[in-house]
């Protein structure tokens, strides 16, 4: 489900089911060099976390992406989410993200990096077969963590 | 000749009248032709949307064909893309939706390995029947919506979801 107020009333009455939330992480780099790619790494992000979605409905909350500038704090990120999170019924949080950092920040469980495609020159068909292929890569992790804690 | 004969002053009124009722036939013809011309407009095939999926390959297997269309969402016009899990029932084609009646995930064709001849929902283990009958004990309530289908020249079209009419 995505984070819009009618899907929302839905899973306050579902919360037993959508056990899953999803959380993309997407860093901002506003530099004339580094904007193309950083723009490029969201569109790809944000393209897979939809299809996702589309795929999951039923079982995960997309949130909408926790954007910061790229000398942001990861760590307080990283405690000031899982604070915000222990209000919620989730059982298991997925963390997508393209930045590398994340990597080093041990705090956080199921962080997914994945390293972006630049998706924007190709056509549509072209696109869709790439995101798919992207998305059959994530979607046994979630499966996996489903089966070990459920 | 006859005994009544045509007075000068009827032959004009005849032609006359006879011209005069062309004149206005002329004029009002197409008028009337514009007015009625939403109830002549073919319906048919408007809503279809044509894939690129060859009827002749289809099979008793149902397959993932994908169709797009245009949505507008308010000021925002996107492409979706959707699919439908066609397949043969003798010469008749079927077209399911892949949506799950549960909470609205994608369900796949022999998604589970111990039921390869069901629907499987990955997300609560939802479980389909071929012709989308739900199968009891599984989170669904309700069977797969269907989608009208047709052979649009040798390609499948797909139409409109309904309520689904098999089971």
């Amino acid at each position: 489900m995505h984070f819009f107020g009618k899907e929302i009333d839905q899973y306050l009455n579902q919360q037993d089911y959508v056990d899953t939330a999803v959380i993309p992480l997407l860093p901002l780099d506003m530099s004339a060099a580094g904007m193309k790619s950083s723009a490029g790494a969201s569109e790809y992000l944000q393209s897979l976390t939809a299809l996702l979605e589309k795929q999951f409905k039923g079982r995960i909350l997309l949130l909408p992406p926790i954007s910061y500038a790229k000398i942001a704090n990861r760590q307080r990120i990283a405690e000031e989410l899982t604070e915000e999170l222990k209000q919620t019924k989730f059982k298991h949080v997925f963390y997508l993200t393209t930045d590398a950092e994340w990597r080093t920040i041990d705090s956080l469980k199921n962080v997914l990096w994945l390293p972006a495609i630049p998706i924007e020159d190709m056509d549509q068909s072209f696109k869709k077969s790439v995101m798919e292929d992207q998305l059959r890569q994530v979607l046994p992790l979630f499966m996996k963590e489903w089966s070990h804690h459920s | 000749m006859s005994n009544n004969r045509v007075s000068r002053r009827q032959f004009l009124g005849y032609t006359l009248t006879g011209v005069g009722g062309f004149m206005a036939a002329g004029m009002l013809m197409p008028m009337v032709r514009f007015a009625v011309d939403p109830i002549l407009q073919q319906h048919e095939g408007g809503d279809f949307v044509l894939t690129d999926q060859a009827v002749a390959d289809i099979t008793e297997e149902p397959v993932r064909v994908d169709f797009a269309f245009e949505q507008v969402d308010a000021w925002y016009t996107s492409e979706v893309t959707n699919s439908a899990w066609v397949y043969k029932e003798g010469d008749k084609l079927i077209a399911l939706s892949p949506v799950c009646k549960h909470l609205g995930c994608t369900v796949n064709w022999a998604g589970d390995t111990e039921n390869p001849t069901q629907f499987f929902c990955p997300c609560h283990a939802g479980r389909y029947e071929k012709n989308g009958q739900n199968i009891a004990g599984t989170p669904p309530l309700g069977p797969l919506d269907e989608y009208e289908v047709r052979d649009q020249d040798g390609f499948v079209a797909i139409g409109a979801v309904r309520d689904n009419t098999l089971v």
